[in-house]
């Protein structure tokens, strides 16, 4: 149901895109976003199958997230031209598809059917981010062709495409490595993170917003699907968080800042892989959208480009409720209690623990030890004396996602529980 | 009523960060202390007040509330310091409101029964206390606050897998601490659980040479001292080390008490020599601390009945008169404009009232039989003696420089010739004279019925580790 009604919308809107005024597509993506989450809401908790695309609870999970992050994305811009809508309508299509099958083809039509929109979306600002979104697209390509790579391995090593199948030896490892290899780019897994920071500065910031937060839980969905060995895990966690972390610390620009941390933060959700339990991932990626999607949403109401650090100072003066979410969000992005990203850092590590990973583990809560010197930067310098410059006040709809985006995260942190439970019977 | 203890702050510390007048926030204190004291004098013995709820069930995580003979003390302790830093800060509400957002989540703290629960807490004290410090700080701040927080968090967070190894190493179904105790770790995981502990709360004891944040922190805070009472109060290393650590994984402490048991006395030792040399009151006061602390954590480290009670006690005790300091020394700069201890000279002519209010506060710090830093003191060296007599001589040693740093500073200020006149107590000061001395007399004079919840707690300290009668 929600693949059809994605469909149907991207289809009708296409058409009726060349006719209808730019405003009119915009509302009739958010009704058709709205509607696909509604239909998720719906039928929560009850797996469908329709051939190799299977509705389950991950799929179910993991489309919520995406959904929501492509909602506060529409909700963000006034484009004077429809492509805009339908290109993030398009990609939510592929992210739902993506996080719906355990068919290795069809995980390869879907990655590309959300990388597509993406590789425009971009480069939506003519003439700016266009070396970033080249090197977006060039190594999207390559990380497509790993993909089918180790989807023929792993055909060759099961005589199947569908994941989970039994297999073993150096050619199912290898084909397993490659399949991460592929989605370890889009979840921007170090060593596969080089086109992160260009594009995440280059684009325009709710485009980020998107990449950010539902390009990532499509990517995480199928990157539970992948078995990966433990030794790969290791390596890939080590990297990120390690990256993530020490390059966000030099950064003066916020958006190069946070495309590092979100690097950091690929990789403290993959310390859920290591038992793939889809609760606590879930329940990370749903803190981590929260809080970046307001990040963003914060950074896209002072500008609409690259917003150097110097740019947030006195934030709280000038907008106290926007000052005040973007706290919260670093606070959460942090992990401090009783902030919700505290809960899904506990129940992400707590599966590295109980993996018995304990060296990932210990250098992973190491490293975000020192994330606290770039979050606290960018949180409290909103507090900080600044010169007055002129400042539009937020957007009503940013505003408003903002408080509740930021009401959430604060709930969620003294009340996880709430939750939880719906998560674990999707998952 | 124990969560009513910990919201009734949190509820009026929110509603004073919404801009309601700083007034309320005094009432907030006020009904606090009265509260907590209400608690503490109607306390049974035992677990009193127990409260639990799921919070992440099936992860073993419940809300678990208690108040034992040693929350319900700190509790006592922290509402009075609260109040009285209520009473006489001037700042403005929004100050107020985190002052008492913190007292909140450190009250939280010390009734936490659940291990998570508690680390909850432990971290979430830190968001307040550097938002004063941000907001409200002086020129320094920024570096100030960059190590604080980093010493902190390399501390805490890294404790999060030894939070984890708690449970998942020892086999204990829930966080609850009643299972955990019931699984005590072993072999080598009870080391590294410990380790993983004990850095974390070695940095908030403070102990030597993890102590590095401490002075800037002071320095830095608002000249008020409320920040710097806050601060006091969430030194709760000691306790930390009390509660869980030590009983969490006995054989890993074993393994590194001698170590423990010298950085404590070195960091007792050090703070004294320091504070001695300090020039203004804040880095005084900031090393004294650290130099009390010392003597704290040398007494729970000897895990003798008496060293812990005694530690326990010091701790108690050093929250309401180094906090009590630290204000006095907000209302000196107020009056005077500076913090430097070279500048004051015969305050005692003009403030004869101020004077003795000081007097008392820096007595109880030196240790003075009858007030209430003497019971703690004693007992700490009795036990530490007990555990090993070198280092409780050369603890003692900082006991007797805590003298010199102290009366001296006390007599530079207020007695010599000179200076010109300030104004004596006035108004809401005399409720904080009245009420800190009243504190300090009675905990100095009737210790056993202040800490009649310590002693079996202290007994069943010692007897985990093997010692005790």
């Amino acid at each position: 149901m929600t693949l059809a009604i994605l469909a149907i919308f991207s289809v009708a809107l296409t058409l009726l895109g060349f006719v209808l005024p730019p405003q009119g597509v915009k509302r009739a993506t958010l009704l058709g976003l709205a509607l696909a989450l509604a239909s998720l809401l719906l039928t929560w908790g009850k797996p469908f199958a329709f051939g190799p695309y299977t509705v389950d609870g991950v799929s179910q999970v993991f489309t919520l997230l995406a959904l929501l992050g492509a909602l506060w994305t529409v909700g963000l811009v006034r484009s004077r031209r429809f492509e805009f809508y339908l290109l993030v309508l398009y990609a939510a299509l592929g992210m739902h598809l993506l996080a719906s099958t355990r068919h290795l083809l069809l995980m390869l039509v879907a990655l590309e059917a959300l990388s597509l929109p993406l590789y425009a979306l971009a480069t939506w600002r003519r003439g700016q981010g266009l070396e970033a979104a080249l090197k977006y697209f060039l190594l999207g390509a390559l990380a497509a062709a790993f993909f089918l790579y180790g989807a023929a391995l792993f055909y060759g090593a099961t005589g199947s495409l569908v994941l989970g199948a039994p297999g073993e030896g150096p050619l199912y490892t290898l084909a397993l490595g490659l399949l991460l290899v592929g989605l370890g780019f889009k979840a921007a897994l170090a060593p596969f993170h080089f086109w992160t920071p260009d594009v995440y500065q280059g684009s325009p910031t709710p485009v980020v917003l998107f990449m950010a937060t539902s390009v990532k839980a499509a990517a995480f969905a199928a990157l539970l699907r992948v078995a990966a060995p433990p030794e790969a895990l290791a390596l890939l966690v080590a990297l990120s968080v390690v990256v993530g972390n020490l390059a966000a610390l030099a950064q003066k620009e916020a958006k190069r800042l946070l495309a590092y941390s979100s690097i950091a933060h690929a990789g403290y959700m993959a310390l859920a892989l290591y038992t793939g339990n889809a609760q606590a991932l879930g329940f990370y990626l749903l803190t981590y959208v929260l809080a970046t999607g307001l990040a963003f949403a914060v950074l896209s109401q002072i500008s609409p480009d690259r917003v150097p650090l110097e740019a947030l100072r006195g934030l709280y003066r000038k907008d106290p409720l926007l000052g005040l979410a973007f706290l919260v969000a670093m606070l959460s992005l942090l992990g401090l209690p009783p902030l919700a990203g505290f809960w899904g850092k506990y129940l992400a590590f707590a599966e590295a623990a109980r993996a018995g990973a304990w060296g990932v583990l210990v250098l992973a809560l190491v490293t975000s030890a020192v994330s606290a010197y770039y979050y606290l930067g960018l949180g409290l310098a909103v507090f900080a004396r600044a010169e007055e410059t002129p400042f539009r006040p937020g957007a009503p709809w940013a505003r408003a996602a903002a408080l509740a985006a930021g009401v959430l995260l604060l709930a969620l942190g003294l009340l996880p529980g709430l939750v939880l439970p719906a998560l674990a019977a999707g998952g | 009523m124990v969560v009513l203890a910990v919201l009734l702050p949190v509820v009026f510390g929110a509603l004073l960060l919404l801009g309601l007048p700083r007034a309320l926030g005094v009432l907030g204190a006020g009904l606090s202390f009265l509260l907590n004291l209400y608690l503490f004098l109607t306390h049974p013995g035992g677990v009193a007040h127990a409260f639990q709820a799921p919070l992440l069930p099936g992860a073993g995580v419940y809300w678990a509330f208690g108040l034992d003979g040693l929350s319900a003390l700190f509790f006592l302790t922290i509402a009075l310091t609260v109040f009285l830093g209520a009473l006489v800060a001037r700042v403005e509400g929004r100050f107020l409101g985190l002052a008492l957002l913190m007292e909140g989540l450190l009250l939280g703290l010390f009734a936490a029964l659940d291990l998570l629960v508690f680390y909850v807490f432990f971290e979430a004290a830190l968001i307040p206390a550097l938002l004063m410090l941000y907001l409200y700080g002086g020129e320094g701040r920024t570096r100030a606050l960059y190590t604080f927080v980093l010493f902190t968090l390399v501390g805490s967070l890294p404790m999060l897998a030894a939070v984890l190894g708690a449970k998942l190493l020892s086999g204990s179904p829930t966080f609850l601490l009643e299972d955990l105790l019931a699984h005590p770790l072993q072999g080598e995981a009870a080391f590294w659980v410990f380790l993983g502990f004990a850095l974390a709360f070695a940095i908030k004891t403070p102990l030597f040479p993890l102590h590095a944040w401490l002075p800037p922190f002071h320095q830095e805070n608002h000249p008020s001292g409320l920040a710097d009472a806050l601060g006091t109060l969430y030194k709760v290393g000691v306790f930390a080390f009390f509660r869980f650590a030590i009983p969490l994984a006995p054989e890993g402490f074993a393994q590194v008490q001698g170590m423990l048991l010298f950085l404590a006395a070195l960091s007792a030792l050090y703070g004294a020599w320091v504070a001695f040399a300090a020039k203004d009151f804040k880095t005084l006061l900031a090393y004294a601390g650290l130099s009390h602390m010392g003597v704290a954590a040398l007494g729970v480290f000897s895990g003798t009945p008496e060293g812990a009670l005694g530690g326990l006690y010091l701790l108690a005790a050093s929250g309401v008169y180094t906090g009590g300091l630290f204000l006095l020394a907000g209302r000196l700069y107020e009056r005077t404009g500076t913090l430097e201890i070279g500048r004051y000279r015969g305050l005692a002519q003009s403030a004869p009232s101020l004077a003795a209010l000081a007097l008392f506060l820096f007595l109880a710090m030196v240790g003075l039989p009858g007030l209430s830093g003497f019971p703690g003191e004693f007992l700490t060296l009795l036990g530490a003696y007990k555990a090993s007599p070198w280092l409780a001589a050369l603890a003692f040693l900082s006991v007797i420089a805590s003298a010199a740093y102290a009366l001296t500073a006390f007599q530079k200020t207020f007695w010599e010739e000179g200076g010109s006149g300030v104004r004596d107590l006035a108004g809401a000061e005399w409720g904080f004279a009245l009420l800190s001395v009243l504190a300090l007399l009675l905990m100095g004079v009737f210790p056993g019925y202040f800490a009649r919840g310590l002693h079996p707690l202290a007994e069943a300290f010692a007897k985990l580790l093997g010692g005790g009668a």
